[in-house]
Parts: C-alpha cells; sequence; structure tokens
C-alpha cells in the first residue's frame, strides 16, 4: 500500500490537475466589502429567482427555469468536488442517472410515494461513488476520471440491454410529479438549490475546502502532512455524488419520464462545460454557468440538430481561452473595483 | 535526554538492490544530527522508512517507546515526525498562510487556534507579512522556509530536513541555518538534517551519520567525521562534497 | 468449440488493434486519448464515403487510414499539445471534447442510421468446419500482421529505438537530442492507423455509426487497465483475455451479460492490482 504512496512522492511533478482554477476558491484577507457584497449579490439573484416566475407568467420560461435549475444542482456538486480538488470527474452522469432511475422504478414498480425517491436516489448513487471511487480514488494517475466515464457508459448499456425491465430506449414512462403546479416544484427546486450551494461554499471555504484545495496542489505533499488524502476524496465524491443523485430523481418526477439518457457522456459533457463557464472551483459559478447554457439551448432550438456540436465546440474554445471561467471570475473583478478583495 | 527515536539494524531492500544496510543509531532528544552520504548513499530511502511510506525489510523503528513497522504515514505525522523534501513543493494555488494551516490540519486544533498557530508560525520562519502571497510565486529561498513552516504546523517532536540548503546561494544558506538553529533553540525539537553542503552542516548539527552504500560507515561528532578513513575513503571515491560554501 | 475460438480471435483482433494504439500513445506521449475512438469511428466512415464515391475497397481503405492518420497529428499538434502544458486532465478534457465534435460532425453529415462499410473480402470459408466470414478471417490476419509490422518497427529502426527511450525517460531522451514533438506526432500517426484499421475492418460487421466511437474507448481503457498502462504486450493479452471472456459468455449465456466483463475485469485490476499484468515498468 505504502509503495503506491511513495510513487507519487518520488514521481516527476507532473501535474495532474490545472492549479489555476482553484484560485477563485483562495481567500485573500477578507474586508468585509467582499463578504457583504457576496450576500448582497446572492440577495439579487434569488430575488429575481423568486419574482421572475411571478412577473413573466410564462409556463415555457417556467420549465426552461426549472430544468437549469436541476442542471445547476449538478453543475454545483460536481464543482464541489472536482473544481476543487481538480480530479475530474468525467462520469457524473452515474450519479445522475442512478437517481433518475431509482425515482423511476420507486415509483412506477414499487409505486412508493414520490417523496422517498430522493433520499434513496442519494443513497444509490452514493453506493455507486464508493464502488467507482474507492479502488480508483487512491490511485495517482487518470484512473478515476476514465472509470467514472466507463462506469456512466456502462450503466447506459444496461439500461438499453436489459430493456424488458428498464424501458430501453424509451425508459420507464408515467413518474408522478412531486407537485400539482409546475411553479411549486420551481420554487422546491430554487430552495434545494440555495441550501445545497450555501452548505457547499461553507465547506469549501472551511477546512474542508482548504485540504481540497491542497489535494489540488500537490497531493502527494499533502499526504506527506498526514492528511488521509484519499478519505478527503471519497468524502468529497460522495456528497458530490448524493447531490447529483438527488437532483437526478428531482428530474424525473419533474419530466414524469426516465430513459438512457440521464446516464449519458454528453449529459457529464454539458455539466462539465457550464462548471467551466460558471467558473471552477467558485462551487456558486456553475449556477450562472447552467442558466446561461440551458438559456443558450433554447435559443438554439432552431438549430435543432447543430446544438450538440456548438456545444463541443463552445468546450474546446473554454478550454483554450477561458478555462477558468467567466462567471466567477467577473464577479471577482467586479468586487475587487468596488475595493474587496475576496 | 533520553532516546527520542531508535533505529535498529533496518534493512531495505529493492529487489537486489540493498538500499539500507542493517542500520543502527539512536537519537537523544533535542539534538540536532546530520546525515551525510554520497548520492545513492541510502539517505532518502531512510527518510522514507523513519516517515512509514515504505516498510523496512528487518529491523525496528522505535518512537517515543513505540514501533512505527506497519503504522500508517498519517499516524507517524500524528505521532509527531514531520519532513521536508528536497524539492520545494508547496500548495500551488494557495496563500503561504494556507499552506501552513494545511500543515496543521493533521493534528486537533491547537489552543490558540489554527489561524493564530500558523501566524506564529510564520513569524517563526521570517515570513511575516507575507501570508497572502501565492505560495508558489516566492523566491525559492521563501519556499524553503514555507516548507519547515508548514512541517512545524503538524507540532513535530521529530523534524527530518531533506536537503534544505539545496538550491540556494551562501547567504540564503547561512540565513536559513541560523533559523533552523533557532527553531532548534526555541523549541527544543529533535533535527535530523541531511545535506551535501558540508560547511554550514557541520557548524549545524553536534553530530553525524555518514551512510555509504546503505551502510552507517561513522558516527561522530562533525570534527571527526572528516578525518574518519571511511567517510573520507566514501567521498574522495565519489562525489566530492562542497566543503566550502563559497 | 471452434466457434468460440475463431469468433474469439475475431474480437480479439479488433480490440488489440484499439488497444495497442491507445497504449501506445500513452506510454510515449503519456496522454490518454479519449478521441482515440473517433479515429476508429473516421475510418470506418471515410471508407464509406470514398465507396459512394464508387471508389475501389482498397485504394479507400488506404486512403482513409491514410486521412485518420493525417487527422491524429492535426489534433494531436494544434487540439492537444497546448493543452499538455496545462495538466493532464486538460489533456483528457479536451480529447473528450473533440470526440464529441468529430460525432456530431459525422452526425450532421451522415445522420444517425447505420450506415454500409462494405466487406473487403465478401466470400465465405469453412474452417475446421466452420463457417466463418471472410471478412473476419480478414480481420484477424491483418490485425496479426499490422501488429507484428509494429513490433517489427519498434525493435528494428532508429526511430523504433527513439520511441522506446522517450517511453522510459521522457526528459533523458531529449537530452539525448530526440525529437520529441515530431516522436510524438508519429506515434499519434501509428496509434490513429490502428484504430482505423480497426474500424475499417470490423465496420462492415459491427455498427457504423456517429455514436461508435464511446464504446471502444471504453473497452479500450479497460485492455489497458488489466494489460497495463504502457505496455504492448499487456496489453495484446489483454486483449484477447476480454475479446475470449466475451465471446465466451456470449456463447453460454447470453449477449447481454457480455458488456459486464469488461468492467468487471476493470474494476478488479484497479481494487488489487492497478498496475494491471505487465505495469509501466514494462513498456514496451
Amino acid at each position: 500500500m505504502n509503495r503506491r504512496a511513495l510513487d507519487t512522492l518520488a514521481g516527476a511533478p507532473g501535474r495532474m490537475a490545472d492549479p489555476k482554477p482553484a484560485l477563485l476558491a483562495r481567500t485573500p484577507p477578507a474586508n468585509l466589502l467582499g463578504d457583504r457584497l457576496d450576500l448582497a449579490g446572492a440577495g439579487v439573484f434569488v430575488a429575481i429567482m423568486v419574482v421572475l416566475p411571478l412577473v413573466i407568467d410564462n409556463s415555457y420560461l417556467l420549465g426552461v427555469l426549472s430544468v437549469a435549475l436541476i442542471y445547476a444542482l449538478w453543475a454545483v456538486s460536481w464543482d464541489f468536488m472536482s473544481g476543487l480538488t481538480g480530479r475530474e470527474n468525467f462520469g457524473h452522469a452515474l450519479f445522475i442517472g442512478a437517481g433518475g432511475y431509482t425515482a423511476g422504478f420507486m415509483n412506477t414498480v414499487w409505486f412508493i410515494d414520490g417523496w422517498w425517491s430522493i433520499p434513496a436516489g442519494m443513497v444509490v448513487a452514493a453506493v455507486f461513488a464508493i464502488v467507482v471511487g474507492l479502488p480508483t480514488l487512491r490511485l495517482k494517475g487518470p484512473y478515476f476520471a476514465l472509470a467514472m466515464l466507463s462506469a456512466s457508459v456502462i450503466m447506459e448499456r444496461l439500461m438499453l440491454i436489459f430493456w424488458e425491465y428498464t424501458g430501453g430506449e424509451e425508459g420507464i414512462n408515467g413518474v408522478e410529479p412531486l407537485f400539482d403546479s409546475p411553479l411549486a416544484f420551481y420554487y422546491f427546486a430554487l430552495a434545494v438549490l440555495l441550501v445545497v450551494t450555501v452548505a457547499l461554499v461553507m465547506l469549501a471555504r472551511s477546512n474542508w475546502g482548504l485540504v481540497l484545495r491542497a489535494i489540488r496542489g500537490d497531493e502527494a505533499t499533502c499526504q506527506a502532512a498526514g492528511l488521509n488524502v484519499t478519505w478527503y476524496k471519497i468524502a468529497s465524491l460522495l456528497i458530490s455524488g448524493a447531490i447529483a443523485g438527488a437532483g437526478g430523481a428531482m428530474y424525473a418526477h419533474y419530466q414524469m419520464q426516465v430513459s438512457p439518457q440521464v446516464f449519458t457522456v454528453v449529459l457529464t459533457i454539458t455539466v462539465i462545460t457550464m462548471v467551466y463557464v460558471g467558473g471552477m472551483g467558485s462551487v456558486w459559478g456553475p449556477i450562472g454557468g447552467a442558466i446561461l447554457l440551458v438559456m443558450m439551448t433554447e435559443l438554439l432550438r432552431d438549430f435543432g440538430e447543430w446544438r450538440l456540436m456548438i456545444y463541443s465546440l463552445t468546450l474546446i474554445l473554454i478550454l483554450f481561452f477561458l478555462p477558468e471561467g467567466f462567471i466567477a471570475p467577473l464577479w471577482h473583478r467586479f468586487k475587487a473595483r468596488l475595493g474587496a478583495n475576496r | 535526554m533520553s532516546a527520542i527515536l531508535e533505529v535498529s539494524g533496518v534493512t531495505k531492500r529493492f529487489g537486489g538492490l540493498v538500499a539500507v544496510n542493517d542500520v543502527s543509531f539512536s537519537l537523544a532528544a533535542g539534538e540536532i544530527a546530520g546525515i551525510l552520504g554520497p548520492n545513492g548513499a541510502g539517505k532518502t530511502t531512510l527518510y522514507n522508512l523513519l516517515t512509514g511510506f515504505i516498510p523496512a525489510d528487518e529491523g525496528s523503528i522505535v518512537f517515543q517507546g513505540r514501533q512505527l513497522r506497519g503504522v500508517s504515514p498519517h499516524r507517524i505525522v500524528r505521532m509527531g515526525i514531520s519532513r521536508t523534501f528536497q524539492l520545494c513543493r508547496p500548495f500551488v494555488g494557495m496563500s503561504v498562510l494556507e499552506n501552513v494551516k494545511v500543515g496543521g490540519l493533521a493534528q486537533p486544533a491547537p489552543p490558540e487556534g489554527r489561524d493564530a498557530h500558523a501566524h506564529r508560525l510564520i513569524a517563526q520562519v521570517g515570513l511575516s507579512g507575507k501570508e497572502d502571497m501565492p505560495a508558489e510565486l516566492m523566491a525559492y529561498g521563501d519556499q524553503r522556509r514555507l516548507e519547515i513552516a508548514r512541517a512545524l504546523a503538524a507540532s513535530p517532536k521529530l523534524l527530518l530536513l531533506d536537503e534544505p540548503f539545496a538550491g540556494l546561494g551562501s547567504g540564503e544558506i547561512a540565513e536559513l541555518s541560523a533559523l533552523i538553529r533557532q527553531i532548534h533553540a526555541d523549541t527544543g525539537l529533535t533535527v535530523l538534517l541531511i545535506e551535501h553542503k558540508l560547511h554550514e552542516f557541520m557548524k549545524l548539527v553536534n553530530r553525524v551519520i555518514a551512510l555509504d552504500f546503505g551502510e552507517l560507515i561513522a558516527d561522530d561528532v562533525p570534527e571527526r567525521i572528516v578525518t574518519h578513513p571511511r567517510v573520507v575513503e566514501a567521498y574522495i571515491g565519489g562525489n566530492v562534497p562542497e566543503t566550502e560554501a563559497a | 468449440m471452434v466457434e468460440i475460438l475463431i469468433q474469439g480471435a475475431v474480437s480479439s483482433a479488433i480490440y488489440a488493434l484499439l488497444a495497442v494504439g491507445f497504449t501506445l500513445i500513452f506510454g510515449v506521449a503519456r496522454i490518454l486519448n479519449l478521441a482515440h475512438g473517433s479515429f476508429y469511428a473516421l475510418g470506418a466512415y471515410a471508407t464509406y464515403l470514398l465507396t459512394t464515391y464508387d471508389w475501389p475497397l482498397v485504394p479507400a481503405a488506404l486512403v482513409a487510414i491514410a486521412f485518420v492518420a493525417g487527422f491524429g497529428v492535426v489534433m494531436e499538434r494544434v487540439l492537444v499539445r497546448p493543452m499538455r502544458r496545462r495538466s493532464l486532465l486538460a489533456v483528457l478534457m479536451i480529447t473528450l471534447a473533440t470526440a464529441l465534435a468529430v460525432e456530431q460532425l459525422l452526425f450532421l453529415s451522415f445522420g444517425s442510421e447505420y450506415r454500409n462499410v462494405p466487406a473487403l473480402v465478401s466470400a465465405k470459408y469453412t474452417l475446421f468446419g466452420v463457417d466463418i466470414a471472410g471478412q473476419r478471417l480478414l480481420t484477424v490476419v491483418a490485425a496479426v500482421v499490422l501488429i507484428g509490422l509494429l513490433w517489427l518497427f519498434i525493435q528494428r529502426t532508429r526511430l523504433g529505438s527513439a520511441i522506446l527511450a522517450i517511453s522510459q525517460d521522457p526528459e533523458a531522451a531529449q537530452y539525448m537530442g530526440i525529437p520529441s514533438d515530431r516522436i510524438f506526432s508519429i506515434v499519434m500517426a501509428l496509434s490513429a492507423a490502428l484504430a482505423a484499421a480497426a474500424g475499417i475492418l470490423a465496420g462492415p460487421f459491427l455498427t457504423v455509426q456517429p455514436t461508435m466511437w464511446l464504446l471502444p474507448v471504453v473497452k479500450a481503457f479497460a485492455i489497458v487497465v488489466v494489460g497495463g498502462l504502457g505496455s504492448i504486450p499487456g496489453s495484446i493479452l489483454a486483449a484477447l483475455m476480454l475479446g475470449y471472456a466475451e465471446t465466451i459468455v456470449a456463447y453460454l449465456a447470453s449477449t447481454s451479460w457480455t458488456e459486464i466483463i469488461g468492467v468487471l475485469a476493470t474494476l478488479l485490476m484497479l481494487i488489487f492490482r492497478p498496475a494491471g499484468m505487465f505495469g509501466k515498468r514494462a513498456a514496451f
């Protein structure tokens, strides 16, 4: 076991993860202005999101925003683990699908009330996180990223192969909605997103977050400092996965159906793109990324077939020119202009 | 002064190569001792054995009366052994303060609070005022100080330094040497030091353990080490260490 | 029984072609190319495209392989190399994005229905009492020949020695004046060519559709985990193991369960022996 640890020490410092984006979560000394601006900004955002559907009575818009909120949940959860530690998870859809199908099965096969599927989805996703994460996160190298990718692809295949049980491509239909009114679901999703984001941001700013960022900075040295690096990685993956699973369950109840789409690589890439746009490592930035990208998708509706192509090209461009994203960095620059330094 | 560390008959093989061969020595609490040896003598391997990163094939390592064989590296740090590395490796993307704080996270929070503790250590190594600098942007000499502060953050009883003077100019070496001496004097910490640069090294330590090809060839005070026949042979035969830190 | 032997060989052949290229570029350039499957797909589609212009099959196949090799080189230079300076994960990310872009390109150009890549050999043969399509037989032969040629190339030529040197110690190789960048391009071209060949050989009897890149990548990853990242002999051996394991399961149980094998093998390997059978030490 320890030989492996030695490998990480003696090996060349070829960096596994890109260190720069973690600057976003960095905490220079707070002057109160920075914190107050953050609170103000969050307040404004929440106010807008609460009031918007009341002011613009458009069910289409409501639908788009609701979906955006769920994507935001997925993106924020991804950023908390991968954005902070730099160990990128290429199979986040595994957790999303786990939550989705759990909800689907529970609701349509076992006729369990929808409200149980969220915690159940979280548990199933957490189990997946352990099964895939435990063997791979203790290794250096790309094993974790690819194992997650493989796992999500295989789950997608399995849903198709065992179509008699899973409904195949059509998936599971007839999942009951959680609320009678779409507006109620919207506020529910908003509330969940806010609670989760606040909790994760606080975790990221705590000592836990320090360790995660140290893992990104130099994992071997972090281990040498006496910290059980693997434990931290797995714990954050568990949190990340459970939240994504909850989102998946919510999504299933919202769409009233689950299909193998929730396990696809495309979904994972979409979520990752949202994180890149929002600001890797900021935890809250991906909310903006999600809203922006879902809006963009709607606007690109007319381009139908070209959507995914535009997505992938966008991602490539972002990787080249804006790897730190732009929403969170923009906010930081705005605050700096006003005199804050956090 | 009791022995804080007892190394007995420790041997480590990597395949056919014997990296550490039946090495025995003990360190008294509060000593500053040095480990001397040409490249490949087994010095870093010894550190890796002491910190639990690799298991010894034979022999025992007892720290403060407790057997270290089979203990995981995390627990060894928590028991009180910290080390630095030959190449400075700060946590990239984090400030000096954050770097030092992380160093202390393996231990329970000190009574003064983690922040105050970190600030104090940063002051102790002479980096006051630089708490918020990104660690990777500092001059190499400062990064060395950061490494030491980070190692000290874990409140060690035994500090293992691995070539702390590597990559430093002569002025910086003198300063760092003074710092190490100061820390040792202030805290009574036991310090073990690997170095090539004989000049400063000899002034800093009160005892030298010399290794060659994994074997302990001498264990004595600095003045007698430089004339010890096997030490001289090891060095004349191989790399001649810098005796003048000009 | 004989059927299993032969079909297993066919599967293994395709897997070997894919895995060897995948592990080759990793061993030399430390690039885990998630777009490796795109080479596979592009090989099949390019051949298909040329045949719709009434090109005879063999020239079409050769041109397609050349094209994909060129594509690989360009991709490495333009997209991957800038990311290498940043981090290994940036490389993973860009190859993944590229793979998706290529998939979409194929989708937009050809649609999502399955395409028909004609077989190079349409005759059927009987071997040891078992009927086998000539194309499948060709696959096995071609795989053996191509991999054999690659092996000879690495062991016997100067360029091959350079490749070996870089894979063992990139820095030292550079100090010795070996032009790493040019070698990366060559290795990428070889890697892409092998994958493209697999696509062309398998095209006639496996599905050709835009998403065909994904599963080969997952399988290639499984194979190199079992065989050992960076080890060609390991990849070949593991490809054989996977090919036969899948075939046996398909015959004894059902095809549905074959997918799980690769995943299970990967998981178990990662738990018990992450370095794989031949690990990093035995690169090549």
